[in-house]
């Protein structure tokens, strides 16, 4: 019983109706922008989701003697210098090599020997499953809050932005670099469906989710939802069809969900797309600092990386990052597509990095 | 000023709160000699002989600063310091950091042989008692005298938990029993004979002033200096920088820089950057990826020099599955060192198999490190018991060469093992070691990568204080080991003496306490500006230092 | 008058959520896993530091004379002593914030100067080469992760190129200051600040003159269709007159409001850049104490950034009041 009145709420709120399908028709056929977008995303969320399939090797695997491998076309001769220890006395040894880049290998090793495109693969998944579950959590605790503030107003509306605002005084980053080093960098090994399946044996069996990073971004991010939502709120409820629901004797709660909701899910699924993009640019920068509980990340892999920039090898550092930018410009214009689209009116880009 | 704040300042002064990490990078003394037998003979003449007095070799050079114009000087390492108290500290950056401002009652050259520092003469008296003559002339910064009453104060505030603060460099003098301020000497009484003890005094023991120490509280002992040293702190930015001033009246001689400024970053590229940009003059810790970058501008080039340290992969005894030794022997055969060697450090660095570096007192060249076998580790986890463990290996970041690298590949090569998950869990190198010296064995990590230094060329300062049972850094208790060392450190003849190490290290091969890693090579990057040669215990002395 | 009204009720507001963020980091320290003592000593502290340590905290009085304490303490300025670097905890904090504020303060200038002209200029001339490279270049500018961006930077800048320092805040902008009235060479002071600061305001300042681009354009071009506009221009006021007094002022309301949310992402931003550049700021001190398990300076760090947070906010909706005067009336 509750369950399917949990479900009708859902349908509810997501029904699209004919003239919102018009609009967004409309707006992606004019914009190639939008076109571009929808391309980019849909190939990244294939690529994370089919990962087994697509990265050509394991990517935690180490080849120690085939490590800093250019990317193919860049293919090089390096000065390197190694160390002869004769009589406690250490001599420099130079030698010019040439590094030659290898088909096996297209976008190159990084510093352990480790294929550049299967740890891009599967970085994919590590931002997209954070980006995804982050903003759904987010939603899940801002949305009715924003609703709840929004609707009543007066003392609750009071103390929850008060809550709200409180919450913002620590920028995202912040808190979010805060709580992961007091609740440390838990990650749940979820073991990958393909690979249990018995497709592409050779890859990881298990995929880490790092836990701790999704709870912790989807925390610092609920107020933009709940912020949107109060807006929405507070401008439906001087509705005529919500004032007469009332007079009716309607109850608060059944209002909230079947009017108030739906009209307000628009909005809510344009900030969706934005706090998506934010929150990968989150975790990146999580990763980045040290502060993720997986290895397997586009920001864990700049880092690895920076140290071996100036050295020559630019690709360790390169390659993911271009995938983040890559992930997100894509989000950024589906976004951009559906702001045009379902309502030109909203301003404001909630959440950032 | 509350009740309050009087009450916490004057309880921090008696017993010292002040907590500041202690990091690993080990007593890093002064070099030894690479012909063991000479600092060998330090323990030899157990009985008292006129030859034990050392006759004053020379003083480092140096100090030329006095006719010359100075010049300015950067240093940069990979990090910080944790506080300028030189007493309440065990990390090689805060010592770098701290002896320009102290120094202790002997020093070492750059090869890392015994010189004097603030004594001039040192004799042993008898089995477990020496005496320090102190030179004439010394003053601390403020312009007071250096005093006997000083360098006693200093020593047991060290040794002694209930004077002063609690150091963390309680056992690097040896069981001190007795300290007696003479006129213009010192004596210290052992508890033992302490066979090395010059060897201690030349790494360790920084002297401050009784007076300076108990007037101030913790707070600002640890943002100001008041030593005998060449430099004195007159800027102090935690974290970041510290800026030194050359001190006039040093005994030795005004210096040669003017300015000295220690900075650090952590990122190998950000250092090499600073280097060749000229933003510094020394870097630490050039990656061998960068070395030809170095070498080929004409603003700054290499000095490598083998380091006097040991990096390995420790094991707590007390927990599964490293309790069992198969387990711990399955560890190092699964590691492929050669090739960790070759092709993370491209050479940089010489692979061990026991705890006790080549050119020291106590190695034992019949000991070879273990191969690379796979199959064999395989089978000795099972046989151990402990099929299907699952292990994490901690590795601080960015404190010795590559360390995050090499333990990715220690940790991948374990994983690669049908029956052992490992994996690497990457901590800030201080946090690691507060954890590492905590008082409770259990408080400790189980496997983590670790280095260190040992400036006495001599076995038993890296056995002593890793390996045995209730030391500060142990993660080992095991009755022969204890054995061993006790044995050593009461054995008068150096040659009885090194047999019985020799001994010892090869018991703890088999043991495998650790997974025996390699010796680091320092790799120094150092400006085409200035003149100057790294020591192999890793401590760096601008005031050696002269423009080119 | 309303608008001083609006600002006292804005700072009475501002005050009510500084101790809100008081409160919850306070709440922190009961939260870390393990005791408050253990959160605050040192693994090797001796049992009568300890003693100190719960004695100073007043672990054994109520919660509520505790949590008094620590606001009286806070009021006179003390946030506790970090045992870990043996100093007090607020010497740290405020030795750091100004190298936090300048950085800020220089990203959100370079953002401001090129983002506004840039947004109109794109505005006006839509889509003509301008409008699509500022419209690609925002694209990428929101989307780039800066610490990226700052790696980057510093590779073709400062490695290849050689104009910039690559780290480091050698010279502070109080410096720069100071060589007015003391002897030192005001243009070589000036110049060497620059060599530090370019690339990390930059860094920093690249996703918000993308954002500000992005919506003073979106923003124009809504204004810029408005009856209003084709009013004033019937009425035959200047172009210049009609864009810059009447269609930009509308448009710099919403974008206020932005700016203003965004303060958050300016100084999380700001943590990376210090991160990426070493640069010695409160960022730095941030992720430091979160490694070093330094909880008293962690907790001073985040009061500071949480009380500097909702100055900047009164501020921005000072500016707001005056851009906008109707909102005073809400």
């Amino acid at each position: 019983m509750v369950l399917d009145r949990i479900l009708a709420t859902l349908r509810n709120a997501v029904s699209i109706s004919p003239r919102v399908k018009r609009n967004l028709q409309r707006e992606f056929a004019r914009s190639a922008l939008a076109k571009l977008g929808l391309v980019l995303v849909v190939a990244i969320l294939l690529v994370a989701i089919f990962a087994p399939f697509f990265a050509p090797h394991d990517p935690t695997e180490q080849r120690l003697n085939q490590s800093q491998l250019p990317p193919l076309g860049f293919s090089k001769t390096v000065e390197t210098t190694s160390s002869e220890f004769v009589d406690g006395e250490i001599t420099l040894v130079n030698e010019t090599t040439t590094v030659a880049a290898k088909p096996e290998f297209p976008l190159g090793t990084d510093s352990l020997g480790r294929d550049m495109l299967s740890r891009v693969i599967y970085g994919a998944r590590t931002s997209l499953l954070v980006g995804i579950m982050g903003t759904l959590l987010a939603a899940l605790v801002g949305v009715p809050v924003g609703l709840l503030a929004g609707y009543h107003r007066g003392k609750v509306d009071d103390t929850l932005m008060r809550i709200a605002d409180v919450s913002l005084a620590f920028p995202s980053l912040v808190l979010a670099i805060a709580l992961i080093g007091l609740w440390g960098r838990a990650a749940v090994p979820v073991p990958d469906p393909f690979v249990a399946a018995g497709f592409a044996g050779e890859m990881p069996a298990t995929f880490v989710l790092p836990g701790t990073v999704i709870i912790v971004v989807g925390l610092v991010n609920w107020v933009w939802f709940a912020r949107v939502a109060r807006g929405e709120a507070l401008s439906l409820r001087e509705e005529e069809y919500v004032k007469a629901a009332r007079a009716l004797g309607a109850r608060n709660n059944r209002i909230i969900t079947r009017h108030v909701l739906p009209n307000a899910i628009t909005p809510i699924l344009v900030l969706g797309t934005i706090q998506i993009a934010a929150i990968i640019l989150l975790e990146s920068a999580l990763s980045f600092l040290g502060f993720s509980g997986t290895t397997l990340s586009w920001g864990f892999d700049i880092a690895q990386g920076r140290d071996y920039i100036t050295s020559g090898q630019w690709w360790i550092s390169t390659v993911p990052g271009l995938a983040i930018v890559l992930a997100v410009v894509g989000i950024n214009l589906l976004g951009d597509w559906l702001r045009d689209a379902l309502d030109p009116g909203i301003e404001g880009e909630g959440g950032g990095p | 000023m509350s009740r309050e704040d009087f009450d916490r300042r004057s309880f921090l002064k008696l017993s010292g709160g002040a907590a500041a990490a202690v990091t690993l990078a080990g007593c890093t003394g002064g070099d030894g000699t690479p012909t063991p037998t000479e600092s060998g003979g330090d323990g030899g003449d157990a009985t008292a002989t006129p030859t034990e007095t050392a006759t004053p070799t020379e003083t480092e050079e140096g100090g030329d600063g006095g006719s010359m114009e100075t010049f300015d000087m950067t240093v940069t390492q990979a990090q910080m310091d944790s506080g300028l108290d030189p007493q309440d500290h065990a990390e090689t950056p805060t010592d770098n950091i701290v002896t320009q401002a102290y120094e202790g009652l002997l020093d070492r050259d750059k090869q890392g042989g015994i010189i004097e520092g603030l004594s001039n003469e040192w004799e042993r008296v008898e089995p477990g008692t020496v005496r320090f003559a102190l030179r004439e002339g010394v003053t601390f910064h403020n312009g007071d005298p250096l005093t006997p009453e000083d360098v006693a104060f200093s020593i047991r505030r060290i040794v002694f938990d209930d004077v002063g603060i609690p150091s963390p460099q309680s056992t690097d003098l040896g069981a001190v029993s007795e300290v007696v301020p003479g006129d213009g000497e010192v004596t210290v009484n052992f508890e033992g004979l302490n066979p090395i003890v010059f060897q201690l005094f030349a790494t360790n023991g920084e002297i401050m002033q009784q007076s300076w120490v108990e007037e101030n509280d913790t707070d600002y002992i640890n943002r100001n200096t008041n030593g005998t040293g060449p430099f004195t702190a007159t800027s102090y930015d935690s974290g970041n920088e510290v800026v030194f001033e050359r001190f006039e009246d040093f005994w030795e001689g005004p210096a040669a820089v003017g300015q000295l400024t220690f900075n650090s970053a952590s990122e190998s590229s950000t250092r090499v950057n600073r280097l060749l940009q000229g933003e510094t003059d020394i870097t630490v810790n050039v990656p061998p990826q960068e070395i030809s970058r170095v070498q080929n501008s004409d603003v700054a080039s290499i000095n490598p020099v083998p380091s006097t340290r040991v990096i390995f992969c420790q094991m707590r005894y007390d927990v599964e599955p490293f309790t069992s030794q198969e387990f711990r022997q399955a560890m190092n055969y699964a590691v492929d060192l050669d090739s960790i060697i070759e092709n993370v450090l491209d050479g940089f660095g010489a692979p061990t198999g026991q705890p006790t570096l080549e050119p020291f007192v106590g190695h034992n060249p019949d000991v070879e490190p273990y191969p690379y076998d796979p199959e064999q580790a395989e089978q000795l986890v099972e046989e151990s018991g402990f099929a299907g463990a699952e292990i994490t290996l901690q590795t601080p970041i960015g404190r010795y060469l590559k360390d995050v690298e090499i333990a990715q590949a220690v940790a991948s090569q374990i994983n690669s093992l049908s029956n052992v998950t490992c994996e690497v869990q990457q901590r800030e190198f201080s946090s690691l070691v507060q954890d590492l010296t905590t008082g409770n064995i259990e408080d400790k990590p189980a496997f983590n990568l670790l280095g260190w230094g040992n400036g006495e060329f001599d076995a038993a300062q890296t056995i002593i204080p890793l390996l045995t049972t209730g030391a500060t850094l142990t993660v080992l208790e095991n009755d022969r080991v204890d054995q061993f060392m006790a044995d050593a450190q009461s054995e008068a003849d150096p040659e009885a003496r090194e047999e019985i190490l020799r001994e010892a290290n090869a018991f703890l091969h088999d043991l495998a306490p650790w997974v025996f890693l390699h010796r680091q090579f320092s790799v120094y990057g150092v400006s085409n500006r200035i003149e100057w040669q790294p020591r192999t215990d890793e401590a760096i002395d601008p005031y050696t230092a002269s423009l080119r | 008058m309303a608008l001083g009204r609006f600002l006292l009720k804005r700072v009475l507001q501002g005050i009510l959520v500084v101790w809100g963020v008081i409160t919850v980091v306070f709440a922190l320290r009961f939260v870390t896993p393990g005791s408050p003592i253990n959160a605050i000593a040192p693994l090797d502290a001796s049992q009568e530091t300890r003693q100190a340590i719960a004695e100073e905290l007043g672990l054994d009085q109520p919660l509520y004379v505790q949590y008094a304490n620590y606001l009286f303490d806070l009021l006179r300025g003390d946030m506790g002593f970090s045992y870990i670097k043996g100093q007090e905890a607020a010497g740290l904090v405020f030795q750091k914030l100004p190298a936090t504020l300048e950085l800020a303060v220089a990203a959100t200038v370079v953002a401001i100067v090129l983002s506004i002209p840039l947004g109109v200029l794109s505005a006006t001339r839509r889509n003509e080469p301008v409008d699509y490279g500022a419209t690609l270049f925002s694209l990428g500018g929101i989307s780039t992760p800066n610490f990226w961006l700052g790696i980057m930077l510093v590779l073709v800048f400062s490695v290849q190129l050689n104009v910039f320092k690559t780290s480091g805040r050698g010279v502070g902008f109080e410096d720069v200051v100071a060589s007015v009235f003391t002897g030192d060479p005001f243009l070589d002071t000036l110049i060497t600040w620059l060599s530090f600061i370019t690339l990390p305001a930059i860094t920093l300042g690249t996703y918000f003159t993308a954002l500000i681009t992005r919506l003073t354009r979106s923003g124009m071009l809504d204004q810029l269709g408005q009856s209003y506009v084709r009013a004033a221009r019937a009425k035959g006021l200047p172009e210049t007159l009609v864009r810059y007094k009447h269609a930009l002022r509308n448009t710099l309301i919403p974008v206020i409001t932005v700016l203003g949310l965004q303060m958050g992402t300016l100084i999380g931003g700001a943590v990376i850049t210090e991160a990426v550049f070493a640069w010695p700021g409160l960022g730095t001190l941030v992720i430091q104490s979160i490694n070093l398990r330094d909880w008293p300076t962690l907790q001073g760090s985040l009061i500071v950034i949480g009380a500097g947070f909702v100055v900047v906010n009164i501020l921005v909706d000072a500016l707001y009041a005056y851009v906008n005067p109707q909102v005073v009336y809400d």
